[in-house]
C-alpha cells in the first residue's frame, strides 16, 4: 500500500538516509526511535508535505514524489493524519474542526455532521466539547481532538504522529486501543509514531525503527521484541547500557 | 585596495540588496499562483464573505477617525494661504483635491496595513508555524484558494470601498473645520470643491487604493506564509510584512502618480 524507496532528504544536515520501506494494506505499523530521528519528517514525506531529496514514495501504485499540487490532494483524499502538535484550526470549534474534513468530502446534511462529531468525541473521552475553542483546552484534550479529527472520515491510510503524547496511561491505552479496533474495522493501513512504546507494541503488526535518520530495523513486533540489533534491543527495552 | 571595514559594508549592501530581491521574487511567485487560481476562479466562498466582513468592520473606526483628522490638517495647512490672500473660494479644491487624490488614499492605506494587513501576516504566520496551513494541505485543501486569495480579495476590495468612505469623511471634515477654524462657510467650501474637482481626480485616488490593497495583500500574506523559527519567527514576519508593506505602497504611489496624471 505504502513503499518508500531510498528516500533521502536533508536541511540543514542529513534528516532521511536511504529510507525503504513498505507497509502492506491493512496493516498497522509502529514506527519508533529517539528524538530528531526524522519520524515527523517521513510521515510528511508520504503525504507530500515535505519534498524529498532522492527516492520515491508510492501510494496504492501511485508515485506521490513528483506529483503536482492537483493530483497530490487527489492522492492526499485518501489520509487522514494527526500531527505531532495536533494542528488544530484556531479560528474553529472543536466540533467544527472535526466536522472540517466531512465537510470537505462534502457532507453537508448538518444533522449527520452532528452525529458524526458526537460520535468521534464519545470515542475520545470528550463528551459535550463540541462548542470549546482548541485554545482553551488541556494538552491531552488537543491531542484527543486531533485523534478525533484524525479519524472522522474513515480514511483509508492514516498516519498519526504520537497519538498519546501528554496523555495519562490509561487513557493512552484506550486511544492505542481505539485506534486498533477502528483500524481492523476500516482494514486501514496505518503508521503509528509514538515514543509510548510498551503500550504501542500491544497493537503493532510490524515495528520500524529509526535512528538518525536511517531505519535501522523493519519487522514483526514479535521480531522487535526479540531483536538483538544493539540499538534495537537497548530502544524497545528501555536499557540506560547501550550504543544510544 | 579596499580596507576591511569597506569591505564588509559592500558585503553587507550585497546581503540585503540579496534579500530584498528574494523577498520580491517571493511576491512575484505568489502573485503567479493566485493568478492561475482566478482563471477559472477557484476561490472559497464562505472565507470570502467572512474576510469581507471581518476586514472591512474591523478598519471602519479607524479609517474614519483617520479620515477626519486627515480633512482637518489638510485645512489647517491650507488656511495659511486662504487667509493671506484671502481667498476663501479655494479652499474646497485646496483642501479637497489634495485629499482625494492623494493624501487620503495613502494614510488610509498605511493604516489598513498597520491594521488588517499586521494582522493577516499573524494569523497566516501562527497557522503556518503551528502546521494548519501543513493540516489544510492534507486535508487536499489548496491554502491558496482557501486561504489566500479570499483574503487577498478582501483587502483590495474592502480597501477600495474604505478609501471612498474615508474620502467622503475626509471631505466633510474638511469643511467642517474650515468653518471653524477659517471661517469659511461650508457652502462656499463644497462649491470651491465641486468646481474645480473632476471625476477622474476622484478615480485617480481609488485606483492608487485598489493597488495599495493589492500590494499590502500580497506583501501580508506573503511574509505570513514563508515565516520560520516559530513563535519569535512570527514577531519577525509581522514586522517585516508592515514595513514591506509601507515601502511598496510609497514606490508604487510614486510611480502610479505619473501614470495617472
Ligand atoms: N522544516 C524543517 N527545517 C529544518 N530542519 C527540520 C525541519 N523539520 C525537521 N527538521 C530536522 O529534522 C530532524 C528530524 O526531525 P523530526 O521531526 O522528523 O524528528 P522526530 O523523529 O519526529 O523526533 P521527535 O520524536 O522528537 O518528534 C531534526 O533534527 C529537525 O531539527
Ligand atoms: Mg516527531
Amino acid at each position: 500500500m505504502i513503499e518508500v524507496h531510498g528516500l533521502s532528504k536533508s536541511f540543514a544536515e542529513p534528516v532521511l538516509r536511504d529510507v525503504s520501506l513498505t507497509v502492506p494494506r491493512g496493516c498497522l505499523f509502529g514506527l519508533v526511535g529517539p528524538g530528531a530521528a526524522g519520524k515527523s519528517v517521513l510521515l510528511k514525506c508520504l503525504v507530500g508535505l515535505v519534498t524529498p531529496d532522492r527516492g520515491a514514495v508510492t501510494v496504492a501504485g501511485e508515485t506521490v514524489t513528483g506529483l503536482d499540487e492537483l493530483s497530490l490532494q487527489r492522492v492526499r483524499r485518501r489520509f487522514g493524519m494527526l500531527f505531532q502538535n495536533n494542528a488544530l484550526f484556531d479560528y474553529l470549534t472543536v466540533g467544527e474542526n472535526i466536522a472540517f474534513p466531512l465537510r470537505r468530502m462534502g457532507v453537508t446534511d448538518e444533522a449527520e455532521l452532528a452525529e458524526r462529531v458526537a460520535d468521534r468525541l464519545r470515542a475520545v473521552s470528550l463528551v459535550g466539547f463540541e462548542a470549546r475553542m482548541p485554545s482553551g483546552l488541556s494538552g491531552g484534550q488537543k491531542k484527543r481532538v486531533g485523534v478525533a479529527r484524525a479519524t472522522v472520515t474513515r480514511a483509508e491510510i492514516v498516519l498519526y504522529d504520537e497519538p498519546a503524547a501528554g496523555l495519562d496511561p490509561v487513557t493512552s491505552q484506550k486511544i492505542f486501543d481505539l485506534l486498533r479496533r477502528e483500524q481492523r474495522e476500516t482494514n486501514a493501513t496505518v503508521i503509528m509514531v509514538s515514543s509510548d512504546i510498551d503500550r504501542l507494541l500491544t497493537v503493532t503488526d510490524r515495528v520500524g525503527l529509526m535512528h538518525r535518520g536511517e531505519l535501522l530495523f523493519d519487522g514483526t513486533t514479535d521480531e522487535a521484541r526479540s531483536s538483538l540489533h544493539p540499538v534495537v534491543k537497548q530502544f524497545i527495552h528501555g536499557e540506560v547500557e547501550g550504543p544510544l | 585596495m579596499s580596507t576591511p571595514d569597506e569591505e564588509t559594508l559592500s558585503a553587507r549592501v550585497g546581503a540585503s540588496a540579496f534579500a530584498v530581491a528574494a523577498q520580491v521574487g517571493g511576491v512575484a511567485i505568489l502573485t503567479a499562483r493566485l493568478a492561475r487560481r482566478l482563471f477559472p476562479p477557484r476561490v472559497d466562498g464562505p472565507e470570502l464573505l467572512r474576510n469581507l466582513y471581518k476586514m472591512g468592520v474591523r478598519s471602519l473606526p479607524i479609517v474614519g477617525v483617520t479620515a477626519l483628522f486627515v480633512g482637518a490638517i489638510m485645512v489647517v495647512q491650507a488656511g495659511v494661504l486662504i487667509r493671506r490672500f484671502g481667498a476663501e473660494g479655494l479652499l474646497g479644491w485646496g483642501a479637497g483635491f489634495a485629499t482625494v487624490r492623494e493624501v487620503g488614499p495613502i494614510l488610509i492605506a498605511l493604516m489598513f496595513s498597520g491594521r488588517v494587513g499586521a494582522n493577516n501576516t499573524a494569523e497566516l504566520a501562527t497557522m503556518t508555524v503551528t502546521e494548519q496551513v501543513d493540516a489544510l494541505s492534507t486535508l487536499a485543501i489548496d491554502p491558496l484558494s482557501y486561504l489566500i486569495l479570499p483574503r487577498v480579495i478582501s483587502m483590495v476590495v474592502m480597501l477600495f470601498i474604505l478609501t471612498i468612505f474615508g474620502d467622503v469623511l475626509a471631505l466633510v471634515g474638511a469643511a467642517y473645520t474650515g468653518q471653524a477654524l477659517l471661517g469659511v462657510n461650508v457652502a462656499t467650501f463644497w462649491n470651491g470643491l465641486l468646481e474645480a474637482i473632476r471625476v477622474w481626480d476622484l478615480a485617480t485616488g481609488l485606483i492608487k487604493s485598489a493597488l495599495f490593497g493589492l500590494i499590502i495583500a500580497l506583501s501580508s500574506s506573503h511574509y505570513g506564509l514563508t515565516v520560520t523559527g516559530g513563535a519569535p519567527g512570527v514577531g519577525r514576519a509581522v514586522n517585516a510584512s508592515v514595513v514591506a508593506s509601507a515601502t511598496g505602497v510609497f514606490i508604487s504611489d510614486y510611480f502610479s502618480t505619473y501614470v495617472l496624471q
